[in-house]
């Protein structure tokens, strides 16, 4: 079975795969700072400069791959979902769906192929707009995409498969994807809670949740004490509002 | 309302906290009537349980009345008095509908946080670190229940607060523990620890049919209750070799299964509790397993080890050895709480048991702070504390 994810002939243009990953500043920056670092490691002559030649050489190391690498990011993951697979498609393949897929609204979809990714907070949040099509479809069975403009690029099949036993669905998604970032910017990004493995397993967790028990669990707006300096600073690790957002609407027993 | 909060290693304290509200249409509120300190609570105390954040509020122990319900709730209705079980369960995903309550799918909404440390995530637990869920607990005035049409056990009326109030943990864990090692007539049972857990380990192994029980520990007055159970009792610091003694008091062959329940904060004699003390002053662990080893080298070939005691690391120098030489049964786990609330409130009526014999402290919300001191250090003969939310403190 031979799944369709490439637009780039249809659109007359480079395979999705022979196109740089990161932007020219990125990997120009990384092999500066990396021949910077390395230099100045040699010079030093002591144990110290060889921490910092071999910090250096890894930068230079990351840098060419860049230059040479195919794709920015694979992702691959899995969810079994208790109920039949043409009820997990029909809940993936409407678009109203999506809206509700995470805590905070990742995606929207206008009906027309247009789609927002959104990350971070509603007013604060960054937007991603991006063009997809759906390349091939089995209902049922999978659905596959790709990104219809370079900015973003992305293309990805959505899988569903009867589990063994009773156990209902297995619903894998594989993406390929390739952001104008490097490993620098990901992992400052991995940092702020905006990995993108963490992101699609996160957002399929949560299909699994109000499939199956009708709502996404939360604590957020629930009663806690003085967080101190150190829990505040991990607010956002616990995807807590700050204070003056956790007044309750009503109170118990009102 | 007034809550006890987690405020770093042995520091609680009560503060005044916004009331909880519904957050999700399966959510209830309780207006909390009774709340225990448990002794896994002395392991959130104690720092050795991660994820525990200033601010958070304590507590699992809990039973109350319904004051509030979600537009989805249609079990639980405003008025009713319920026992919370400490575990959460959506009773929709698979294990749950296979009667494995405390792995559920959906209930932890820190799952990545457990993936992170054991591969996959259990269900949400109230008041017991951000990684198990982040719920906040019920040692305060007012809990929020999620999911609560699915556990919350309905009390009939003629049953006091403190008779049905361990169906909230206790009494099922130390059953399922008891029942965990397949006990079958004639068979002898050990059970290291004497606390809460242990003492209704003791009683539900004699309700599953247990032909002796030997309870081992080193307070005398956690001896002395547990002999009152039934059981025939052993003070580790009296006797020169518990392996031997054990031996001796079985014929030789060792206890058909022996239950740690105890867990990673256990005191033990020798060179390797002097090591795990190091260990874990040192940071390198969050685990004691003393017990642990004690209970593989004592156990009867094919003999089940059964472990209601909580542990939550990596553990070293167990003798595995022994496990595998021996062809032991390994069988732990948060408790499947929804499986057995509704049996054991049945023992509960028909007399079988009264659980409220545990109970050795009352004290208001606001002395909390010194209840868990006086259970942390076993002052006063405590075994078990129970807390009035309402109730106005002692005198200061």
């Amino acid at each position: 079975m031979t799944i369709t994810t490439n637009l780039a002939e249809k659109h007359g243009e480079k395979p999705f795969s022979r196109r740089p990953a990161t932007s020219k500043l990125e990997t120009a920056l990384t092999l500066a700072a990396g021949a910077a670092i390395s230099i100045y490691g040699v010079l030093r002559r002591d144990w110290f400069g060889a921490a910092f030649a071999g910090g250096g050489g890894y930068l230079l190391y990351s840098g060419m791959s860049d230059l040479r690498r195919p794709y920015q990011g694979r992702l691959r993951v899995a969810f079994t979902i208790a109920k039949t697979p043409q009820e997990v498609y029909d809940f993936v393949r409407n678009p109203q769906n999506w809206g509700r897929s995470l805590r905070e609204p990742m995606f929207e979809h206008n009906g027309d192929g247009q789609v927002t990714l959104r990350l971070g907070k509603k007013k604060n949040g960054l937007d991603f707009k991006s063009r997809v099509e759906l390349t091939d479809e089995k209902p049922g069975e999978y659905i596959a995409w790709a990104s219809a403009d370079q900015r973003f690029e992305h293309r990805g099949v959505v899988h569903f498969k009867k589990a063994p036993g009773d156990r209902g669905t297995e619903i894998s998604v594989a993406v390929e994807y390739k952001a104008a970032t490097g490993p620098i910017t990901h992992s400052l990004a991995s940092l702020a809670g905006l990995n993108p493995e963490q992101l699609l397993r996160e957002g399929l967790r949560q299909i699994k949740q109000i499939m199956e028990a009708g709502e996404i669990p939360t604590t957020v707006g629930q009663p806690v004490g003085a967080r101190g300096l150190r829990g505040t600073a991990k607010r956002v690790l616990y995807h807590e509002r700050p204070a003056a957002e956790m007044q309750p609407q009503r109170l118990a027993g009102d | 309302m007034k809550a006890l909060c987690w405020q770093g290693t042995n520091k609680v304290e009560v503060e005044r906290v916004n009331d909880p509200v519904i957050l999700n249409p399966r959510d209830g509120i309780v207006r909390i009537t009774r709340t225990a300190i448990c002794g896994s609570d002395l392991h959130l105390y104690d720092g050795y349980i991660p994820t525990m954040e200033p601010g958070d509020v304590l507590g699992h122990e809990f039973m109350g009345e319904v004051v509030d319900t979600g537009r989805e709730v249609n079990r639980v209705k405003k008025g009713d008095r319920v026992v919370v079980p400490f575990t959460i369960a959506c009773g929709q995903c698979h294990f749950c509908k296979h009667d494995l309550w405390s792995a559920c799918d959906n209930t932890n909404p820190n799952a990545w946080m457990m993936e992170k440390m054991y591969g996959y995530s259990g269900s949400g637990l109230f008041g017991y670190s951000h990684m198990m869920g982040g719920y906040a607990g019920g040692q305060a005035q007012f809990v929020r229940v999620p999911f609560i049409d699915v556990g919350a056990l309905k009390i009939p009326d003629g049953l006091d607060d403190e008779q049905v109030l361990f169906l909230s943990d206790i009494f099922p864990t130390g059953y399922m523990a008891a029942e965990n090692c397949d006990i079958k007539p004639g068979d002898v049972i050990a059970i290291w620890g004497c606390g809460p857990v242990g003492q209704f380990t003791i009683r539900s192994a004699f309700l599953l049919g247990a032909e002796r029980v030997i309870a081992i520990d080193r307070f005398h007055e956690r001896l002395k209750m547990a002999r009152a159970g039934g059981a025939e009792i052993i003070n580790y610091d009296e006797v020169e070799d518990l392996l031997a003694e054990l031996k001796w008091m079985t014929g030789g062959r060792g206890p058909d299964a022996c239950i740690d329940a105890v867990g990673l904060e256990a005191h033990g004699t020798g060179v390797a509790a002097a090591y795990d003390y190091a260990k874990q002053r040192m940071k390198l662990s969050f685990d004691r397993p003393t017990v642990l080893r004690q209970v593989i080298q004592a156990c009867k070939k094919d003999g089940v080890v059964s472990i209601p005691g909580v542990y939550g690391g990596v553990l070293d120098k167990i003798p595995f050895g022994a496990a595998f030489g021996k062809g032991l049964t390994f069988r732990m786990g948060q408790t499947q709480m929804h499986k057995y609330t509704e049996r054991l409130l049945k023992h509960v009526q028909q007399g079988d048991i009264d659980p409220s014999f545990v109970i050795t402290h009352r004290f208001s919300l606001d002395d909390a702070p010194e209840a868990y001191r006086m259970f942390r250090d076993k002052r006063d003969q405590c075994v078990k504390v129970v807390l009035d939310p309402w109730q106005a403190p002692k005198a200061a």
